[in-house]
Order: structure tokens, then sequence, then C-alpha cells
């Protein structure tokens, strides 16, 4: 008999909760149909067009770089109409006067708030996926390696509701004409702003969702190639905007009288999050590869290379590159190839020059110190500022592989690399030899080789400089048969510019 | 001016939240006061002023809507006027405050770039009240002001935007970029004094 009593009780509580859950899908049903955001998604993704995908495009098709981008522009972009869409409807009771009116319907208005909000986030979330899915796939279908980097698209998708939920309790705790813009304006310099007080890698400001990695790194041919995206940065900043969220729609709730301990309760949670991730952000450092590690959310694990299997060129010295530079391999073949038919086989020369990773440092301030991990000859590292990043042109990317590349080939060779003895200055003949051999496009202005006059090349005018001319003007294959024939006497310093062809 | 035309113009600014405009360009103008103390890199210095002068700009676009809707219409011959003097006054008003919040501080453009950068997102907040309603009439700005900042943007990483419609990006004294903002000043006069703000059968903005 009690058994018989007892058991109706759980079919009525399963039924009441699926009544209440019915009732709130059919609350978010209709609070989705008629909603701002949906008629402002257009907005949004015409902004994204103009600010962001534009140039995300433009940048190699290199998964880091563009995921990077992407973290930097999409927030950026959906900043006005999802801030603006929620202010407007958090303030739509208020705005037509109908907030006793509702206060007597069957939910509390904390409820019909969050089902409000849920609706605006939700279309603010497809125009966000939406961005992101155009970038990926279009990225996919280009990059010659590598797959989709999530951890900044998650970012962004966390940075929605974070936008939303401030616009809604704005728009809800000050209904009125001027509230909409004037939140979205606060927003928009806040978020747009609070990034210039980032300075250093233990800055707490890195906790922004448009801060992807280190603040003066940025997005990075050379950050994410050679070593797995660190999550570390991603985790707190998504941590940080779950906590705000958290915290804001509580204290939309803490004016209802029944459950004012709960949003009270669900505020200090968030708050404590929110405030938790700014801690974590603060204690991050630069990691040699350009990333930022915070020792308490870091796994060991990604310190780990990843493996991939290099594209090398089909010159006389093989010059291999990170699959995912392979489309850089054609313009660093014809910037130093010459070059490497002048060396290819002599002794001293590298049999085949790699790609390394390049090494970052923290310098005080916004400083970052960008060098060279390579151990000599058979190592080099490509320039971060690759065509189509920050503006750059291919004959810009040219004149760096010159001024880097093909001038370290030349020195590593003729005066020996790692085996120079420390302090020793090189003789004019060296000078005029490296000075001959390397191509500077006419994009180099002499004022970006003056640090390098006496020390790596001769004096303008000088006769050092005269005897480099008239050994440029050989062919390759000459100079090539001059060097298998003096090089060893040309590295002891036996050779005069007289000597010289 | 009779004591009639003195009433009607006060209970006009009274029912388009002119004293709370007023409040709120005083407050932008004193927010961009107080942010000229702080030291910003050359992007945060180029683009901050923009940020406030698009404040001021969608304030004065939602002035623009009308609480009363079509019976307004039919009161008189002086709405127009009314909705023109009020626009250009507010427009004046905050490039005035704005210019003052600048004075004596490394204001970037100074007060040549305000008065463009005012009266252009002005007459697009104008153009959208007529469009979408004062209430939404901030939408246009605020769009707006993502293009200029991106514009600010492009001057240092190239290729940079050229056309005078993105008149942020402009030097303060271009010409192309003050007629573009002056058109559209203009057009966003004409379309509210001529039209007014829309409105909606609920008389405050869209069934959202």
């Amino acid at each position: 008999m009690t058994a018989a009593q007892a058991a109706p009780r759980p079919a009525v509580g399963r039924r009441g909760a699926g009544s209440a859950a019915l009732g709130s899908g059919r609350l978010l049903r209709l609070e989705l149909r008629h909603n701002a955001m949906l008629w402002l998604l257009p907005l949004a993704f015409a902004l994204f067009w103009y600010n962001g995908y534009r140039e995300i495009m433009a940048l190699p098709p290199m998964w880091n770089l563009r995921a990077i981008t992407l973290q930097n522009r999409l927030l950026f972009d959906l900043m006005v109409p999802a801030t603006g869409a929620a202010a407007w409807m958090g303030s739509r009771e208020g705005r037509r006067g109908i907030t006793d009116l509702v206060a007597g319907t069957a939910r509390p208005r904390w409820s019909r708030q969050l089902a409000t909000w849920a609706a605006t986030t939700a279309w603010a979330e497809v125009g966000c996926v939406a961005c992101v899915a155009v970038v990926y796939l279009i990225t996919a279908r280009q990059a010659s390696w590598g797959g989709p980097l999530w951890w900044p698209a998650a970012v962004s998708a966390a940075g929605v509701p974070a936008l939303t939920a401030i616009g809604f309790a704005a728009g809800a705790w000050f209904p009125g004409r001027f509230v909409t813009p004037l939140v979205t304006v606060v927003v928009f310099f806040g978020l747009a702003f609070g990034t210039q007080a980032a300075s250093g890698d233990h800055s707490y400001w890195q906790v922004s969702p448009l801060i992807a990695g280190a603040f003066d790194i940025g997005a990075a041919p050379g950050v994410a190639s050679f070593y797995p995206y660190l999550p570390d940065l991603s985790i707190a900043q998504v941590m940080f905007a779950a906590g705000l969220v958290v915290a804001i729609l509580g204290a939309l709730g803490i004016p209802v009288a029944r459950m004012r301990w709960l949003a009270a309760a669900v505020t200090a949670a968030g708050l404590a999050a929110a405030g938790t991730a700014v801690a974590l952000a603060g204690t991050g450092r630069l990691d040699p590869h350009g990333m930022i590690v915070i020792p308490a959310l870091h796994d060991a694990s990604n310190d780990q290379p990843v493996r991939y299997t290099p594209d090398c060129s089909r010159t006389p010295i093989p010059v291999c590159v990170h699959p995912a530079y392979a489309g850089f391999l054609p313009a660093v073949t014809a910037a130093v190839g010459p070059e490497l038919t002048e060396f290819a086989g002599l002794p001293g020369a590298p049999a085949r020059i790699g790609q390394v990773a390049a090494v970052y440092r923290q310098d005080p301030g916004n400083g970052i110190t960008v060098s060279g991990g390579r151990t000599g000859a058979a190592a080099f590292v490509l320039p971060d500022e690759v065509p189509g990043r920050l503006g750059t042109t291919g004959a810009e990317f040219a004149a760096q592989l010159d001024q880097g590349f093909g001038l370290q080939l030349m020195t590593d060779v003729i005066l020996g690399g790692a085996d120079r003895p420390a302090g020793t200055a090189p003789s004019q003949a060296q000078l005029a030899v490296i000075s001959g051999s390397v191509r500077f496009p006419p994009s180099v202005e002499s004022r970006d080789l003056e640090p390098l006059y006496g020390r790596l090349l001769p004096e303008p005018g000088s006769p050092a400089s005269l005897a480099a001319k008239r050994f440029a003007a050989l062919s390759p294959a000459a100079r090539h048969t001059w060097l298998a024939a003096h090089l060893a006497a040309l590295r002891a310093g036996r050779v005069t510019l007289a000597q010289l062809p | 001016m009779t004591a009639v035309a003195v009433r009607l113009v006060r209970l006009h600014a009274s029912s388009r939240r002119l004293p709370a405009a007023l409040v709120l360009l005083a407050a932008c103008a004193a927010g961009l006061r107080g942010t000229l103390y702080v030291h910003w890199d050359d992007y945060g210095a180029l683009q901050l002023p923009l940020i406030f002068e698009t404040a001021c700009a969608a304030i004065i676009a939602v002035t623009a809507g009308s609480p009363f809707g079509e019976p307004e219409r039919a009161t008189g011959r002086w709405l127009p006027y009314l909705r023109l003097g009020t626009a250009v006054t507010l427009t004046g008003l905050a490039s005035g405050a704005l210019a003052a919040a600048g004075t004596g501080m490394p204001l970037a453009g100074g007060f040549p770039d305000i008065v463009r950068n005012v009266a252009g997102l002005t007459g697009i907040g104008l153009l959208c009240a007529t469009v979408l309603g004062g209430p939404l009439a901030w939408t246009g700005p605020l769009a707006y002001l993502v293009a200029g900042v991106y514009g600010l943007y492009t001057d240092w990483h190239p290729p940079a935007l050229s056309t005078p419609w993105i008149w942020p990006a402009r030097p303060p004294h271009d010409a192309g970029g003050a007629l573009c903002a002056a058109a559209v000043f203009a057009a966003g006069l004409a379309a509210i004094a001529i039209r007014g703000a829309r409105e909606r059968p609920a008389g405050d903005g869209p069934s959202t």
C-alpha cells in the first residue's frame, strides 16, 4: 500500500520538471523569434567583413596567423551589435513601461530575463560561429600544413556572452533611450582600449579576450608553428569571460526577493572565477616560442616540439622549411639561389640548410627581442614579417632574406661561422667576397646596411668595395670555381684584394 | 520671440529629452578630458576622440525620436524647424563641448577634426533615425565607429583606406573628408527636418 501510494510522486515530479522545461523552451523560442540581435546580424557580418575578414584573408594561409588575428578582430566586430542588441532587449520592459504588467506572470522576472538574454546570446553566437566557420573553412582549403586552432575561436565564443550580459544588465537596470548607445560606447572603449594598458608578459590586462598570446608579438608566423599553441592564456580568458557572465546574470536576480541569496551566491561565484582568472593572467611569462605560459595552467607536454616533415627545395644546397612555410619556399630560393649555387660543394658549406624556430625574449615594458635559435650555416630563421602580414610586400620579404639569411650564409662560410676566433676582424678581401656574393634587392637602402659596414661589408667607395663589384660581376659558377680554389686561403686571411678576380 | 514660441520650443525640447541629452553631452566632454590625462600610444591618441565624438552623435540621434507619433505631425507647421533647430543646436553644443574639453591637452586632430567627425556621425545618426526610428538611431554612428577606428588603424598598416567616406582616417584639413561629412550631415538634417524620425505603431521602436 505504501509502495503503491509513493509510486505516483516521482511521476508528478517528472511531469512538473518536463512542463517547466517545455515552458522554458517555448519562452526561449518566442524570444528567439522577437530578438533585436537577429536583425543586427547583417550589421555584424558587414563589420566583420570590413574590419576582420579582409585583413585575415590577406594574411598568408597559416593557421596560427589567421586564428590569432581572428581572435583579435572577431569580438571587436561583434561588440557593437551584440552589446547594443542586448542592451536594447534588456531595457524592453522598462522602455515600454510594462514592468508592472508582466510582474504578475507565472515566471519570476529573473527567469524571463535569462530567457531574453539567452536568445540574444544565441543569435550573437550564431554570428560568431558563422564568422569562424567561414575563415576556418577557407583556411583549411589554402593552408599547406596544420589544422584549426580552436582556442582562439573558443575565447571569441566565450566573449560573446560576456558582451551580451553587460549590455543586457545595463539595459535592465537603466532602461531609457540613451542607455543602449552609452553602454555600447563604454564597452567599446573598455575592450578596445583596455589592451593599451597591457605591458609585458606579467600584465593582468592580458585577460582581455582580444589579446591572443604575447601582446607585442601578436599574430606572428613563428608562434605556434614549431611548438603547439599554448592554451594557458586562452583558458584564463575563457574563465574570466564565464565568471563575468555568471556574476552579471546572478546580479540580475538579486532584486528578486525569493531568490536573493541564490543570486548573491551565484554572483559571488562568478566574481571569484573572474578574479582568479585575472590573477592567473598576471602570473604569465613569455616562453621562448612566443607564447604566454601560466604556470598554474601549464601542461608540460605542450613544450614538446611539433613533429613535421620539412619541405625542401631542389637547389644545389637544399633549403628545407617547416611545411607551414611551404608557400614561402620559392621566395627563399629565389632570394638566395645564386649564393646556394656559389657555395654548393665547397668545404665548410652546409650540405642542407634547415629552418629553425625563432627565439622570443621579453624585454622591459612591451619590448620583445626575436633572435635566431640557429647553430651554424646549416640552420636559418625566416623573418616574422612575411608577405601579407602588416602590409609587408614580397620585395620587402626578399630584402629581409638577403639581409638576414643571405648575409648569414656568406659570413658563416667565408669567415668560418662558429669556428671563427672571437674578436677577429675580417680582412678586406673577405669583406669584398661577402659583399660581392650577396644580392641585395634595390629596396635595400644604404642606411639599412650602414651598421654592417666594416664588420661584414666593406665601406662604400673603399678599395674593398670596388673589388666586391668586380667579384659580383662574375657568374655564380665562376665565383664557385674561384672559391673552390681559394676558400681555405681566404678564410686564413692570406688573400689580398689584388688577388681577387 | 513670443512667449508661445518659447513655450513651444521648451515643450519640444522636453519631449525629446534634451535636458538629459545635454547632461550626457557634458559627461562625454568630461570623459574626453579625463582620458586625455592618461598616456596613450599613437593608436589610442588618434582613436580616442572618435569614441567620444561617436557617443555625442549617438545621443543627438536618439533625441530625434518622438514619444507622440502621428498626432504630433498634425499640430502645426513649426515641427520641421523645431527638429532642425534641435539637431543643429545639439551638434554645435557637442562640438563646442568636446573642443573645450580638449583645450590645452594633446587632442589629436584638434577642433577641425571634432567638427567634421561630430557632424558626419550625427548625419549618419539622423539618417538612421529617419529609417529605423529614434530609439535605434544609435546603430549607424556606432557601426561607423568600428569602420572609423579601422580606418585610423590602416594609417599604420597599409594598404591605407583612402576613401573620403571614411573621413575619420583622413587628416583634419582634408577637403574630401570634410565634404563627405558635410554632405552626410546635410542629408541627415534634411531627412530629419522633413520626415522626422520613423514612428512605429508601438511608439518606441520595433516590436523587439
